[in-house]
């Protein structure tokens, strides 16, 4: 294999340029629904880059108090982060650029980088909106993130491997969402919470605490952590999608299967009031966690019995 | 990171700009991880010298002046001076223009109450709520415009009656959009008392009893919905409320899920009474003569305003212009309450907890203000103002 | 509830004993003028008979008129102290405590003359006044002592000291008077 390839499927597809395009129409479909749902007429469909190019031509200021170098970093970090997950994932119903045995594991943990930034750089400043986001982002983390991975382990484990491609393979003869239905909905919730979408969006809740952990972040900054979190979505419906809907085989399956999951996100978030973090924090360690463990359990008995 | 010597209180700001605040106030929350410790409140952001100036114009200007205390409740603050103009003038208004009266009162009720059913809300995160209650809320501002001509300050009243009658035509509207209303108001019911993690959000969250919300003085729906039975239009009723009377609302639970229910029920009432003005308005005349000195006294007028009791004191000196108008809004008392329940919640509930004894905040700071000289910047004097203005609209 | 008459008869007893003069302005109200020393007694006695709610505080600037009316003619009796008796003619303060009950507004009034214009706080019977009388302290420049919080409320944090706004003598500034320059000079 040159040494091409890996570059160009690192820039251009799946990761890079097919990413963030992607991630910024499907932030335009996610807010153009809700705004659809809540009786707005919503953003036009450029509004999302309108939003990042005038970020991106913006001063960046680094306010005082902060470690510059660090306050700099996080952003780009968390977008490499999202990038790169993006290939080991079945982007648009291809196959995965990159796999190998264990790339679940590696998937989950990159997807996390990204809030782990957001929660470091709202640690970072001396700013106190931005303190108590960091707070609340990091507490979110701690709580969705077991039973989200919980969620993505139910197919690893009938599938017998913990490499995406191969569960993707197995999920496209079996449709998870009838077989694990706890596992699915505790995943579709899982990804609302990582992307703090409401009503899981109290770390960024402006009615209290401004912007949350972003409050500092202006400019080049600000539409890094956008575009990372527009990615992370891509990639995680993706995920969800090629675990539990079936599989993705092509790119219109990829279409459908992505934009209905959009559609049940943005309901979700439309009907909901915002939960304060330390009902977020129960909901997940009483209801998601627990529902998760037991679906998992009931798998693996069944593994074991050899059914 | 700023090293801290000492621990020290970790002080979370709101306000004067803030997202959660569509006006400027500052408060400061003393908060220990999430817990709210004590609350300070600063005001005074938007405060531009109304009394002062009312003290320096004659009565007619004052009746436009005192209607832009506020911007939501504009006609009551009217209605409040122009009562107590006229008991002092010794005016009897007929009856068809206190009724009148009323009726922009329950529309202006009816649309400050969604307005603030929308913006808390917006506070509890849940945005698709507050869309739809200000959807609705622009049937009762169309309403509004059609019966005044304008949206925001009606100018219902002038000193001796109303300005404008209230046709066949305008009445159906009316009766249109309550209809409308209503059975909106029931979906809007069902969700404040129904949907669960809205009820997460204001359940058990700034509980106050009667006996504290009467000991704080506590005035209007959030009296009410601590059990206290507080309403002027039935106490003292005022205008027209002798003839078309309002049942008072109350609820027993004092936290947020009953102010919410408490505004939710007022707008059935208001619904209920405006319809009934409709169908019984009064014949007659509209106005009468008000001379232009008012003969020297005191009086104090008191109106149960969108927020809760409306007190104005005015006093005369026998010229045509007021010796003293003192205005205390529903708001500036009912800051007391936030101080007292906020300790011990979450920061979270903070925004939920000042907005739910819906703040006016233009309200609180009335009264007075000049401009500081400042060498660089011109400093506009009301004749400048008045020039401008006249200028402008040439 | 009780009826306007019953309740304002019931007020005026609990006050009674600090009651200096009573009149009726109008209907449903009742004013009570008592000696500024009186104030907190009559106000704890109102509070403990759980009559109504303290509505609003009112401040009044009252000009003299060069010769003293004849209410000025009894201050010093009103206020007790022999000396304000030569500062009738220059005016002074009225601080109005209105209570409401319903539909009776009973008005406790104490006056000050304008050399000495303090009035004790009534935050110790009933806290929630704190508001009010941070509005009576920057608004006309009342001393009210032992009041826990006496910063700005409504004003500017760098509004000149000694500039009351709601004194008569006060101008705004376009009305080109001393008190409205010397509002504006601050810096």
């Amino acid at each position: 294999m040159n040494e091409l390839f890996p570059l160009l499927s690192f820039l251009v597809f799946p990761g890079g340029i097919f990413v963030l395009a992607s991630g910024l129409v499907y932030e335009w479909t996610d807010r153009k629904l809700v705004a659809r749902m809540q009786n707005r007429i919503g953003p036009r469909w450029f509004q999302p880059l309108a939003d990042v190019v005038k970020l991106l031509a913006k001063e960046e200021v680094v306010p005082a108090g902060v470690n510059r170098s660090m306050f700099l970093a996080f952003p780009v970090v968390a977008l490499a982060a999202a990038l790169t997950a993006a290939l080991y994932v079945p982007m648009a119903g291809f196959s995965p650029s990159f796999s190998f045995r264990g790339d679940l594991i590696v998937t989950v943990y990159l997807l996390s980088l990204l809030t782990l930034c957001i929660g470091l750089a709202g640690a970072n400043t001396a700013d106190r909106f931005s303190i108590i986001g960091a707070t609340r982002t990091l507490t979110q983390l701690f709580s969705y993130e077991a039973p989200f991975l919980l969620a993505l382990l139910g197919p690893a484990i009938v599938a017998g491997t913990w490499q995406i491609s191969e569960i993707a393979g197995y999920a496209h003869n079996h449709w998870l969402i009838l077989t694990q239905p706890i596992g699915f909905v505790v995943a579709i919730i899982g990804l609302m919470g990582k992307l703090e979408l409401p009503p899981f969006d109290a770390p960024e809740a402006e009615t209290e605490i401004v912007s949350g952990a972003l409050t500092e972040y202006s400019g080049r900054g600000l539409a890094l952590f956008r575009i990372g979190k527009d990615a992370e979505l891509v990639i995680g419906l993706t995920l969800v999608a090629a675990f539990y809907l079936g599989g993705l085989s092509n790119p219109l399956e990829f279409l459908l299967k992505t934009g209905g999951l959009l559609l049940v996100v943005a309901g979700l978030q439309s009907l909901f009031a915002r939960l304060r973090i330390d009902q977020v924090v129960g909901l997940w360690w009483r209801v998601g966690a627990l529902l998760a463990l037991l679906q998992l359990l009931v798998l693996v008995v069944l593994q074991g019995m050899g059914i | 990171m700023i090293q801290n010597p000492k621990p020290q209180k970790f002080i979370v700001p709101i306000g004067p700009q803030h997202p959660a605040l569509k006006e400027p106030g500052h408060f400061e929350f003393t908060v220990d991880g999430e817990i709210v410790t004590s609350v300070a409140i600063r005001l005074g952001y938007v405060h531009r010298g109304i009394e002062k100036a009312a003290e320096e114009r004659n009565y007619v200007q004052d009746l436009y002046l005192l209607e832009r205390v506020c911007g939501i409740c504009s006609h009551i603050h009217a209605t409040a001076y122009a009562l107590g103009v006229e008991k002092l003038a010794g005016i009897t208004v007929p009856p068809r223009a206190q009724a009148i009266r009323e009726l922009v009162a329950e529309l202006e009720r009816v649309h400050s109450h969604l307005l603030w059913l929308g913006v808390a809300a917006h506070e509890a995160g849940f945005d698709t709520l507050f869309m739809y209650s200000w959807r609705d809320r622009e049937t009762v501002m169309d309403i509004l415009e059609r019966l005044s001509g304008n949206r925001v300050n009606y100018s219902a009243n002038v000193l001796g009656g109303v300005k404008f009658n209230v046709d066949a035509a305008q009445a159906d509207a009316i009766r249109r959009g309550m209809d409308f209303l209503e059975e909106r108001t029931h979906h809007y019911y069902n969700i404040v008392t129904a949907e669960e993690t809205f009820l997460r959000r204001t359940r058990g969250v700034g509980t106050m009893s009667a006996d504290q919300a009467e000991a704080l003085g506590t005035l209007g729906p959030t009296a009410r919905a601590s059990g206290v039975q507080r309403d002027l239009r039935i106490d003292s009723p005022y205008a027209a409320y002798t003839e078309f009377p309002v049942q008072i609302v109350t609820a027993s639970a004092g936290d947020l899920e009953a102010r919410f229910v408490v505004h939710v029920n007022e707008l059935f009432e208001s619904y209920r009474v405006i319809r009934v003005i409709l169908d019984n308005f009064p014949p007659g005349e509209i106005e009468v003569r008000m001379p232009r000195r008012i003969p020297e006294g005191e009086t104090i007028s008191r109106v149960e305003a969108p927020r809760g009791e409306l007190f104005y004191f005015i006093k005369s000196n026998g010229t045509d212009q007021p010796e003293r108008i003192k205005i205390r809004t529903p708001s500036l008392s009912n800051w007391a309450s936030v101080s007292a329940t906020a300790p011990g919640h979450k920061l979270a509930d903070m925004p939920m907890i000042l907005v739910g004894i819906d703040p006016c905040f233009s309200c609180s700071d009335r009264s007075v203000s000049i401009l500081p000289h400042d060498r660089q910047s011109k400093l506009w004097t009301w004749e400048d103002l008045r020039q401008y203005g006249i200028e402008y609209y040439r | 509830m009780m009826d306007t008459e019953t309740a304002l008869a019931q007020g005026s007893n609990v006050v009674a004993p600090w009651t200096v003069v009573t009149q009726t302005p109008e209907q449903g109200r009742l004013d009570v003028v008592v000696r500024p020393t009186d104030l907190l007694p009559a106000v704890r006695a109102l509070t403990e008979a759980h009559w109504g709610y303290l509505s609003a505080i009112t401040g009044l600037d009252v000009p003299g008129a060069g010769q003293p009316t004849p209410e000025e003619k009894q201050w010093e009796r009103l206020d007790g102290v022999p000396e304000h008796a030569g500062t009738v003619p220059m005016g002074g303060f009225e601080v109005l405590y209105h209570f409401c009950h319903g539909a009776a507004v009973l008005t406790l009034r104490v006056r000050l003359p304008r050399t000495q214009a303090a009035v004790v706080s009534i935050c110790s019977v009933i806290p929630t006044a704190t508001v009010f009388e941070r509005e009576l302290i920057e608004m006309l420049g009342i001393e009210v002592t032992e009041t826990p919080n006496s910063d700005h409320l409504l004003l500017p944090d760098d509004w000149p000291s000694g500039v009351y706004p709601l004194r008569k003598e006060f101008h705004a500034p376009d009305a080109g008077s001393a008190a409205g320059e010397q509002g504006g000079s601050h810096q």
